[in-house]
């Protein structure tokens, strides 16, 4: 049974549904990559795992280490080893990004974490995202640019250790250098501590640093392809629309097989 | 929040273009004409003092008569602007309460003791109801020539240092209860620091109320000598009785050529039903420096008169203030960025918070006289309502009579952010801990402000109690969105 799974999972919103049926399975070790045009419905399935209380689960599950998730609060969810890097990560002005650190890690434990364990994981984090040390005095997210909130979200990973994280769209507005270092960061969180990963993403450059063993392509909220690295190329090569071609013809023949089973 | 962005018609004096900041103010227009007699009204609600006060030669004694006159004559005040907001004192039963006594324990309170915090001090003076009850001066200092003493003792023993700055720009006859202080005022308060002397450590100025039943009327006067350097922190402190108590308070700050100051004040008047109707005034005189900052954080009713005037060229000031209402409090603070001449400088930048069915209003005011050519002054206020009862009014108010000067405001109110809650709860934060984090946050660059550990300490305690008990209201706010 894999640690992280998601079953025929439909979400809306006040307006639309979004999600219309999405079955995945991530477990600790595992590193997939989750592909799709705009609107497709990635961003909604980063939330909803989280609990996003704008997003309403009306069918499905999500499981998680054996336990049902689906209605849990979030800050639930993140206590049980869930972590979402954000796609617009949100400034909290007046909390400074080592306060911030303290203050969740401390909200997953017993007893607040000592100072010098505490600084020595910071030290460590800090080294793997290749940032100043200044850069956690700073106020969280606040005045930060593209780049740094980035960083800030997968040092915040780094320091959290979850055991299953989603990338959501981690990779958008980094430079080349940018997209290396944090890439880089994932891997290592992976290879060392065995973390578990979702990566979203349109572009597949992200993937040319971190090495990821499935992926899954997303159309109109759910997944329509599977498979390995290839899948990337293929994407690369021909582009949605063939995919939605392909998906549009094979929907439209299960629909027209359903009317004449009826 | 209301926004009134500028008074009309009053006297002579005329808008300046401000300068075009990056505050999202925008530059008003000149007022125009005449407003007719009869038809005005003022979105602002109160003036500056803005010149002399009564301390004009006459003696204690004569400004003692002087205001009993006065408070005979006044009635309970009612403050009304128009259409929008009263500040109605008529509640208070003042017959009803006894002033100028001791209070029975003569001690320090107790309230004392659980507040403010054992640090090194310079010096502290307790009153408790209408006498003081402790003082004490650190022995190196008062052997250099600081004086820290009630103002009665002042008055003895320091008459010509105290008098010719008494009242010298506070007024007595106002309202009421202004003549109650200045004719009834007993204990008091008199620091004088003298010229050169820099000291680190803070005096203390406490004033507490134990009991109901009491009106206290505290007079602090601060001296500080030209060059010297020094903290002030005021403590308003009461128990959690039920009852009405007065507190009526008159503080006045001066600072000589090159003094500097950090003052700051934290109010606390418990959830009794105390009523505290005070003005406060700081003169920054040439080149000196202020750093003044209010932490208004609870009282039934509350009016303060904050004026900090720049009375001498290179006068410089920062003009920081917080509160936080909750319960059914009702808060308006008056808070005046004063330039009497030129150059100088003005930056002031207040933030608060309500909860429950609280009011609160914040008007502040800058005003630059004529010939206070030079200037430059920035007012920021910034609010955060936390439920769906409270009420936050935020009118800043623009006063330029010259110009040669640069003068803007901007000011922001909001809400919880919940896309800043999700964001923390998806790092292991429950909701009561990412709401104290914004709130924390919210305030924090003015706590920060106070560079002083343990003061900001009792600040960020009591803010974090507040919203423990605000939590179910703050709760339902969020969910009713």
């Amino acid at each position: 049974m894999a640690d992280l799974e998601i079953r025929d999972l439909h979400v809306r919103t006040e307006e639309h549904e979004i999600l219309r049926g999405v079955d995945l399975e991530i477990s600790r070790g595992e590193i997939h990559a989750l592909m799709g045009p705009n609107g497709s419905g990635k961003s909604t399935l980063a939330n909803t795992l989280l609990g996003h209380p704008a997003y309403e689960i009306t069918q499905g599950s999500i499981t998680f280490k054996g336990e049902d998730i689906t209605a849990a609060e979030p800050h639930e969810r993140a206590k049980a080893g869930l972590f979402l890097a954000f796609q617009y990560p949100v400034a909290i002005p007046g909390v400074s990004v080592a306060n911030f650190l303290r203050m969740a890690i401390n909200a997953k434990r017993e007893q607040p974490i000592g100072v010098k364990e505490f600084r020595s994981q910071l030290e460590h984090a800090v080294e793997l995202l290749d940032v100043d040390r200044a850069f956690t005095s700073r106020h969280l997210n606040d005045g930060f640019s593209g780049g740094e909130k980035k960083r800030a979200e997968i040092l915040q990973m780094a320091m959290l250790q979850p055991e299953v994280a989603v990338l959501d769209e981690t990779d958008s507005g980094l430079d080349i250098d940018a997209l290396r270092t944090v890439a880089e960061g994932v891997q290592r969180l992976h290879d060392e501590q065995g973390l578990g990963v979702l990566i979203i993403t349109h572009y597949q450059r992200i993937l040319h640093y971190v090495k990821a063993h499935f992926v899954h392509v997303m159309l109109d909220g759910r997944i329509v392809l599977e498979g390995g690295v290839e899948l990337v190329e293929r994407l690369e090569r021909e582009g949605y629309d063939q995919i939605r071609q392909e998906y549009g013809a094979r929907e439209a023949r299960s629909v027209t097989a359903g009317d004449g089973g009826a | 929040m209301t926004a009134v962005p500028e008074r009309d018609g009053v006297g002579t004096s005329r808008q300046a273009a401000p300068a075009a900041g990056a505050n999202g103010s925008r530059p008003q227009a000149p007022a125009s004409g005449q407003t007719k007699p009869g038809t005005h009204r003022e979105a602002t609600l109160y003036r500056a003092l803005a010149g002399a006060g009564a301390g004009d030669g006459r003696t204690l004694a004569q400004l003692r008569e002087a205001a009993a006159r006065a408070f005979a004559r006044l009635e309970i005040p009612v403050w009304r602007r128009s259409g929008f907001w009263t500040t109605n004192v008529q509640s208070l039963d003042l017959d009803a309460l006894v002033h100028g006594q001791a209070p029975a324990s003569g001690t320090v309170p107790e309230v004392v003791a659980r507040t403010v915090p054992e640090r090194a001090r310079a010096g502290r003076i307790v009153q408790s109801a209408g006498a003081v009850v402790h003082a004490e001066l650190d022995a190196e200092l008062r052997d250099r020539g600081v004086i820290l003493c009630s103002l009665e003792d002042a008055f003895r023993e320091h008459r010509q240092l105290a008098e010719p700055w008494y009242s010298k720009r506070l007024t007595i006859d106002r309202n009421k209860l202004e003549a109650a202080n200045a004719a009834f005022w007993s204990g008091g308060a008199f620091l004088y620091v003298p010229p050169e002397l820099a000291i680190e450590d803070p005096f203390e100025i406490v004033y507490a109320i134990e009991e109901p039943g009491v009106a206290q009327y505290g007079r602090s006067l601060v001296l500080g000598g030209q060059c010297s350097e020094f903290r002030v922190h005021e403590y308003d402190l009461a128990e959690d009785f039920s009852g009405q108590a007065l507190h009526a308070g008159a503080f006045e700050l001066y600072l000589q050529d090159g003094a500097r100051c950090r003052l700051a004040q934290l109010q606390d008047w418990g959830a009794g039903e105390v009523f505290d109707l005070s003005t406060r005034l700081v003169d920054v005189g040439r080149d000196a420096y202020c750093h003044w900052l209010p932490a208004l954080l609870g009282g039934h009713l509350v009016r303060q008169h904050l004026e900090l005037a720049v009375s001498e060229p290179g006068g410089e000031m920062a003009f920081r203030g917080l509160f936080f209402t909750e319960g059914s409090e009702h808060l308006d603070a008056f808070a005046v960025d004063l330039h009497e001449t030129g150059p100088s400088g003005g930056d002031v930048h207040w933030r608060g918070a309500a909860t429950g069915e609280s009011r609160a209003s914040f008007e502040g005011l800058i005003q630059i006289d004529p010939g206070a050519q030079q200037t430059h002054t920035y007012l920021q206020i910034h609010a955060m309502m936390l439920s769906p009862r409270a009420r936050v009014d935020a009118i800043p108010s623009v006063l330029v009579s010259a110009d040669d000067v640069s003068a803007s405001h901007g000011g922001t109110v909001g809400e919880l952010d919940e896309a800043a809650i999700f964001y923390m709860q998806s790092r292991g934060l429950d909701r009561p801990s990412a709401v104290r984090v914004i709130v924390e946050g919210f305030f924090e660059p003015l706590i920060a402000e106070l560079a002083d550990e343990p003061l900001a300490q009792v600040v960020r305690a009591k803010i974090a109690r507040k919203l423990a008990s605000a939590r179910a209201d703050i709760e339902t706010y969020a969910t009713s969105r």
